[in-house]
């Protein structure tokens, strides 16, 4: 489990400091292994085994391959994920040790370390979010928000009950799916909106 | 300046349109509210709550009473929708993707209203706000997909505050050595009374993240723009059908917590409700666009809401047939503000002027969703306002009742002096006046009705249901 979170946390801050907006599907893609790992490791129940499944397909494939086809065809992905200066790498390691700081309290070596990535996760994401105006960023800011939640489900007693772990992943393929729609899509040609009738 | 072009109905006609779309949409909505009048009729309140889907969904008080209402919303918006297609290209040519995710969102809806588990209430406002951002991005106004992104990152934001908050509500509960479920009836078992600042800090980002999905300041930013550049009929899905879900987010969160921390809810409430209502007083008054204007009503509601709400039991029957009352004053006043805009093609009040005696109909209904929104009789909404101001005299709280009697003032100020030239100046624009069929008015005549019905007499079953949501949330 040590080793699996270790793997997600390296997956989440190395394209923060050193990836472009291209690259990002792959990591999201290392991030999901990761989430898969942890899963599968918990126990060896049928439904442990369709739950870690269902994250390596949707994941670790189906959502980068969708991210990797929508950013083909834009310029924008060599952009780096994170501004490369020393201000925002100075708050993003601030961040991460806080957040760590946040998993502490656990008390319990893996519940705080899962807590801690969790929270470095999420607290990434809202980063890239500010520091980066770059919609493609943003949307790989918000994967990166979500896989956090799916991390989250590992702190719990049981697995999530079907039903919303099922609405959990409707929400990332949505999210890639329709982010890509709105920020990649030519414009639509306009259409008068003046003097229809009543 | 070349005149825009007339869409007459046999111009839109275009081959392949799918005619059958909007009418099928109407159909379903009329199911839909069917079923949930049925359920309301049958169902006494004393046999609630009915637990379904292995114990996921609940049938209760608060989610009868708000399936109730944004079915009853819907119907109306689907009217609008079917009126609409007849004369507009743009509808026209999207009804079958519009008519698709508008019955998408409703059934997310529908589902979230019902469930009776945070997260998967959570993860189904999450579902919904990816249902209509295409909907957002289908309107005419200057960029609809970048307005459509920034509500959805936005809205993903908001929620992943409040998903900090149910990590540092699993943190507290773990470090007391308590298992924590967060099924609504069984999450205040893994609470204490005890001071605990784990607890206080995910009540805190919990609130906070749905107050931003409620447009409560600071986190108010998407809703403005979203509402004036979305379509009027997704404007009001928005505003009357997703604020309500919302709204049952934060009635859960008050149920769960009655008896833990409530002071606390009290004052983060009370801290949001003052700057929204401050926030769109300024905004208001400097405003010149009726989308907008709109808008930032919607803005001042929801601190009223949050008013009414940090003061508890005293208030919280007028809190709660406000908001059902602000559900149909909304959708009255963005489907009329559509009407509006197809006739004259913006959405700025100077060139309206006179309005009412160019489209008599619409301009008369704009009218009295004004004075409904500004809480006149014989309208629900000023019978409850006069019982949310009642309660905080009641509560004691002289201070939320001065700055809400100040900032409702300034608000009925301004947005007359925007307004009521836009409804009785003299016309700039010639010609007979708009011709509007009676078809395109029902729905809306409807929600005038429902207002009026609310606000004088509201029958025994009804009221019964207002007050077993109000003691839900006061936790009588």
């Amino acid at each position: 489990m040590t080793l699996s979170l270790i793997f997600c946390l390296i997956a989440t801050v190395i394209p923060v400091f050193f990836s472009r907006i291209s690259s990002a599907p792959t990591w999201l893609s290392l991030q999901a292994l990761a989430l898969g790992w942890i899963t599968l490791s918990d126990d060896f129940s049928a439904h442990t085994l369709l739950l870690g499944l269902e994250v390596l397909l949707v994941r670790a494939v189906l959502v980068p391959h969708l991210l990797r086809r929508a950013l083909k065809r834009q310029a924008q992905s060599r952009i780096s994920l994170m501004p490369s200066n020393f201000f925002t790498w100075g708050i993003a390691v601030m961040l991460i040790i806080l957040a760590f700081k946040f998993g502490d309290g656990a008390r319990a070596d893996v519940r705080a370390l899962t807590l801690g990535v969790v929270a470095a996760t999420t607290v990434i994401a809202l980063l890239i979010l500010s520091t980066n105006h770059e919609p493609k960023a943003q949307l790989i800011a918000l994967l990166f928000m979500e896989n956090a939640l799916a991390l989250f489900e590992s702190l719990m007693p049981e697995p999530w009950p079907w039903p919303v772990h099922l609405t959990i992943s409707a929400v990332y393929v949505l999210t890639v799916t329709i982010g890509c729609h709105l920020l990649g899509g030519e414009p639509r040609p306009s259409v008068p909106a003046a003097k229809e009738t009543p | 300046m070349s005149a825009p072009a007339v869409l007459t109905p046999q111009s839109v006609a275009a081959p392949g349109t799918a005619h059958w779309a909007a009418p099928a949409l109407v159909a379903i909505a009329s199911l839909a509210w069917l079923a949930s009048v049925t359920v309301f009729v049958t169902h006494p309140l004393d046999e609630l709550p009915l637990y379904f889907a292995q114990r996921f969904l609940v049938l209760d008080a608060t989610s009868l009473l708000f399936v109730l209402v944004i079915n009853t919303v819907f119907l109306g918006i689907s009217v609008y929708m079917l009126t609409r297609q007849r004369s507009s290209l743009r509808l026209t040519r999207d009804i079958r993707s519009r008519a698709a995710l508008s019955l998408a969102f409703m059934v997310v809806l529908n589902l979230g209203i019902l469930s009776n588990h945070l997260i998967l209430m959570w993860a189904l406002i999450e579902v919904s706000t990816l249902c209509a951002a295409p909907l957002v991005a289908r309107g005419d106004a200057q960029a609809p997909r970048e307005v459509a992104w920034r509500y959805m990152l936005y809205s993903a934001t908001t929620l992943a505050i409040s998903f900090l908050g149910f990590m540092c509500l699993a943190q507290s509960a773990d470090l007391r050595g308590i298992e924590i479920s967060f099924q609504i009836d069984e999450l205040s078992a893994a609470l204490t009374t005890a001071r605990d600042g784990w607890q206080r800090l995910g009540l805190a980002f919990i609130l906070f993240g749905l107050g931003g999905k409620l447009g409560l300041a600071p986190l108010y930013g998407w809703l403005p723009e979203t509402y004036e550049t979305a379509p009027t009929s997704t404007s009001a899905l928005l505003a009357a059908v997703q604020f309500n879900i919302s709204v049952v987010a934060v009635f859960r969160v008050l149920q769960v917590f009655h008896g833990f921390d409530m002071n606390f809810v009290a004052q983060q409430l009370l801290i949001m409700g003052y700057l929204s209502l401050v926030v769109a007083a300024v905004q208001i008054m400097a405003t010149r666009n009726y989308k907008r204007l709109i808008a930032y009503a919607c803005v001042s509601s929801s601190g009223v809401i949050a008013l009414g709400l940090s003061v508890g039991r005293a208030a919280a029957y007028g809190v709660v047939l406000y908001i059902v009352s602000n559900a149909f004053v909304k959708t009255l006043l963005f489907l009329t503000a559509g009407r509006l805009r197809a006739v004259y093609g913006t959405n700025d009040v100077a060139p309206l002027n006179g309005v009412i005696r160019v489209m008599p109909f619409s301009g008369l209904l704009f009218t009295v969703g004004i004075f409904a929104l500004l809480g006149f009789p014989p309208f629900a909404s000023f019978l409850a306002e006069m019982l949310i101001l009642s309660g905080i005299v009641q509560a004691g709280n002289l201070m939320a009742f001065t700055v809400m009697c100040g900032m409702l003032t300034i608000i009925f100020v301004a947005t007359g002096n925007t307004v009521f030239p836009m409804l009785w100046d003299e016309s700039k624009r010639s010609g007979p006046a708009v011709v509007e069929s009676l078809r395109t008015t029902l729905p809306k005549l409807g929600f005038v009705a429902i207002l009026i019905m609310l606000g004088t007499y509201t029958p025994d079953s009804i009221t019964q249901l207002l007050r077993a949501v109000a003691q839900s949330i006061a936790g009588i």
